[in-house]
């Protein structure tokens, strides 16, 4: 099992070490919250904040959604697990970052959980990955020896359905949906400004959170982040109302896996699915 | 009055409210339970600690029709959308969010700003607020006591209702209440022992103790006023802030709303939905330009309009401390624990 | 009374359009179902638009750009193929039948084709009937 405490001495650690050092001025990671299920996405910006720092098993939030609010060349360290590391990669070949601007303190962890529901977090909600796919710094032991469980195996079920109650189940979880809008925010790569609901000229949607705005909404958002989403879940945890929108973001990412035989955010060289093609893509994939 | 019933009897009671009305009340959902309008009374679930979504959406849905219209080449028709008149029961309402009404009353049923929908609405409702269940334990994230409010607070309700293991006790507190009690037959008169329960876990409320802020809402405005310049602290409280509107749609007092026309081949609707201070555009101006365009601003105004300047325009914080934006906020960020900082500094 | 499906053909202006064009001035025969959009390439079709189509009222959404190697912008279809196969996947995970939607590259001298596509389309529609769930109901 992850030993949290040793994690949080680490980061506590390299984050006071960087800091000292002045090789960045801001280390992304998780602190204190209003109380020890709570903690908080904390940024530390000087070695009095580094105290704050807290790393326990409902630190699951994707750090990598904050690096674009920061401009363009601010040297950042960045507390990463799996998926959020591949956030960073997804990131970084989408140019809003720079890995010379970067420390990833990698977290190699399992076990982590939702505060909401107290269950593990695995790879029915998220990538199922234990180890940061690139870091600097590693803050723990490795995992290894874990049954690998593809991440896609939750979609038997909804794949197996008939189109028609597929529809259904999709129609009812998004008459649900609020527009709140907490889905997008909390996404890494939902970094756009406007982001297309916003927008009224075109306007895309209905304003009003009923059927017609919200399935164009989430139909869009699916559409958008295909080939980047890098399944962190932090969408679907972020939703007042229990929308599970990692099932359709899996079922689009594992599309395009098929189609196009590259997984997102997994290596700084590839180029994002839908900016890219090859000459040899097949029509097969139109069918 | 004081009228009881089991609580397994719970779906005769809403049957009958069906009958006179449309009855509102606590459904369990995936997530959690809410409001919803009641069509089988199986569904009526009082097993809940407090909604997701607050009730407010009884008066202020969260979506509007005012108006439809039509726009042709030369005739362009429009026509109001008048608001249902039949008699409304909100059931099972926690004492916190009875209070948060008569705040929402000020912006919406006011002397000088009466919003037809909204106070059409309350007067067609009857409330049936509801004592938390004192033998469960408080959530973290609730604060009610710091508003005086307590888990057993009667004002506010036309009726109110109490659970007695596995009984529910119900009180009138309004005439409108008392009149609706008389006519529910499916309840029985309360015995002795009841009203003893009745008044005893009013008492107890008071003990029921959530979080506690001590301090006069006053000090709390002017201390808000004196750091709003402090750009340090807003910026490090709301680092990790989203800017998204969970916390303002769960909320039960705010208030603010967008109104859009939806228009498809020429026939649209023009409707109220609900808008946050949290939005990124939510000040977007019509020249491209935006007061707010950091999280800070905007958390900022977002505390200081429920703690500050509602204080000093209106005399009262804009805030139940019902827990729910803290609930439900996706990074865990905490009103509550944002004010008692500021009042540290 | 027979279904008469509302189909959407979005046609790119250098290839299928001038298809379609010549299929109108050899006098081809092809249902009259589809209404062309043209845009300048394959590739500048948002994929909400035909989200929105279908919301709308469409039917049917037909695609039309340049064969592969032939864009006027070179590899313009080459991203569209990606982007709108993604499209056609997400429509049909949501439960909408993926017959609906259906891409096909004509160029300017194929005037048979694209009634020919025209023609099989409208069929294929036709038989799974209105499309009723994206539809907004008034
Ligand atoms: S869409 Fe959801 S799972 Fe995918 S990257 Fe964004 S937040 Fe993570
Ligand atoms: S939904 Fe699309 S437009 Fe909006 S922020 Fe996400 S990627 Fe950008
Ligand atoms: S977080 Fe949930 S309720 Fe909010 S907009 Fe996203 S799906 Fe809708
Ligand atoms: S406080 Fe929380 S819920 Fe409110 S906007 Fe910020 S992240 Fe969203």
């Amino acid at each position: 099992m992850t030993d949290f405490k040793k994690i949080e001495e680490n980061l506590k650690k390299e984050a006071k070490r960087l800091l000292e050092s002045g090789e960045v001025t801001v280390v992304l990671a998780y602190g204190k919250g209003f109380d020890e299920k709570h903690p908080m996405p904390f940024a530390a910006k000087s070695v009095a904040d580094v105290d704050n720092i807290v790393f326990n098993e409902y630190c699951n939030y994707n750090m990598a959604r904050y690096l674009v609010r920061y401009p363009q060349g601010t040297k950042i360290a960045i507390a990463v697990k799996a998926a959020d590391s591949r956030a960073v990669i997804q990131l970084i070949q989408e140019e809003k970052i720079k890995k010379e601007n970067l420390v990833l303190l990698g977290i190699p962890v399992i076990g982590m959980k939702n505060p909401k529901t107290d269950e593990v977090i695995d790879s029915k909600t998220t990538c199922g990955m234990h180890n940061p796919v690139l870091y600097d710094v590693l803050l723990g032991e490795e995992v290894h020896g874990q049954k690998i469980v593809s991440p896609y195996d939750v979609l038997a079920e909804y794949e197996a359905m008939d189109k028609d109650a597929r529809w259904q189940f999709w129609k009812d979880q998004f008459d649900k949906c609020i527009r709140c809008y907490a889905c997008r925010k909390a996404c890494p790569m939902c970094y756009c400004d406007p982001c297309f609901i916003d927008q009224n000229k075109p306007k895309w949607a209905d304003k009003a959170p009923q059927s017609p705005g919200n399935i164009m909404y989430h139909l869009t958002r699916f559409h958008h982040l295909a080939g980047r989403c890098i399944d962190c879940g932090e969408c679907s945890r972020a939703c007042p109302v229990d929308i599970p929108l990692y099932l359709f973001h899996k079922k689009v990412a594992k599309e395009c896996e098929e189609m196009f035989n590259q997984v997102s955010g997994m290596s700084i060289e590839d180029k994002p699915v839908l900016v890219n093609f090859r000459v040899e893509d097949s029509d097969k994939i139109l069918e | 009055m004081l009228k009881k019933t089991a609580i397994e009897k719970i779906s005769q009671l809403a049957a009958v409210l069906m009958e006179k009305g449309t009855l509102l009340a606590p459904v369990k959902e995936v997530a959690g339970h809410n409001f919803a309008e009641i069509n089988d009374p199986q569904k009526v679930d009082l097993n809940f600690y407090n909604t997701i979504i607050s009730p407010k959406g009884a008066f202020f849905p969260p979506k509007e029709d005012f108006i439809k219209y039509k726009i042709g080449k030369t005739i362009t028709e429009a026509e109001q959308i008048k608001v249902d008149s039949k008699p409304v029961f909100l059931f099972g309402v926690r004492p916190c969010d009875v209070k948060s009404f008569s705040i929402m009353d000020i912006h919406f049923n006011a002397a000088g700003i009466i919003d037809p929908y909204w106070s059409q609405r309350r007067k067609a409702t009857t409330i049936f607020g509801y004592a938390y269940d004192l033998n469960q334990p408080v959530d973290a994230a609730d604060f009610y006591n710091s508003l005086g409010i307590y888990a057993a607070d009667p004002e506010g309700s036309d009726i109110f209702m109490v659970k007695k293991d596995k009984d529910l006790l119900l009180k009138g507190i309004t005439p409108k209440g008392e009149e609706l009690l008389a006519q529910l037959n499916t309840l029985v008169d309360a015995g002795k022992d009841d009203e003893k329960y009745y008044e005893e876990t009013l008492k107890k409320g008071k003990e029921y103790k959530t979080r506690f802020l001590c301090i006069d809402q006053d000090v709390i405005a002017k201390k808000l006023e004196a750091v709003f310049n402090n750009n340090d602290f807003w910026t490090k409280v709301s680092s990790a802030c989203l800017s998204c509107g969970a916390c303002t749609f769960v909320c039960p007092n705010c208030y603010c709303f967008d109104i859009c026309d939806d228009t498809i081949f020429g026939k649209g609707t023009r409707r109220r939905v609900w808008d946050a201070c949290m939005f990124t555009d939510f000040t977007l101006e019509a020249s491209g330009h935006n007061p707010r365009t950091q999280v800070y601003q905007r958390l900022r105004q977002k505390i200081n309009h429920k703690y500050s300047y509602h204080v000093k325009k209106y005399g009262v914080i804009s805030c139940v401390g019902c827990g729910r934006c803290t609930r439900s906020c996706p990074v865990n960020i905490d009103i509550y624990s944002i004010v008692e900082e500021a009042l540290k500094l | 009374m027979d279904f008469e499906p509302k189909i959407l053909g979005i046609a790119c202006n250098w290839c299928t359009y001038t298809g379609a064009d010549l299929a109108g001035t050899t006098r081809l025969q092809y249902p009259q179902n589809v209404r062309v959009v043209r845009v300048m390439c394959s590739s500048r079709i948002n994929p909400s638009f035909i989200f929105r189509a279908l919301q709308l009222g469409a039917d049917g959404v037909l695609v039309g750009g340049c064969h592969p190697g032939d864009c006027h912008y070179n590899t313009g279809n080459l991203y569209a193929r990606r982007r709108l196969a993604t499209t056609k996947k997400i429509l049909e995970f949501a439960g909408i039948e993926p017959g609906r939607f259906r891409v096909e590259w004509i160029s300017a001298s194929e005037g048979n084709r694209f009634a020919e596509v025209v023609e099989e389309f409208t069929t294929q529609v036709k038989n799974l009937g209105p499309q009723t769930k994206l539809k907004i109901q008034e």
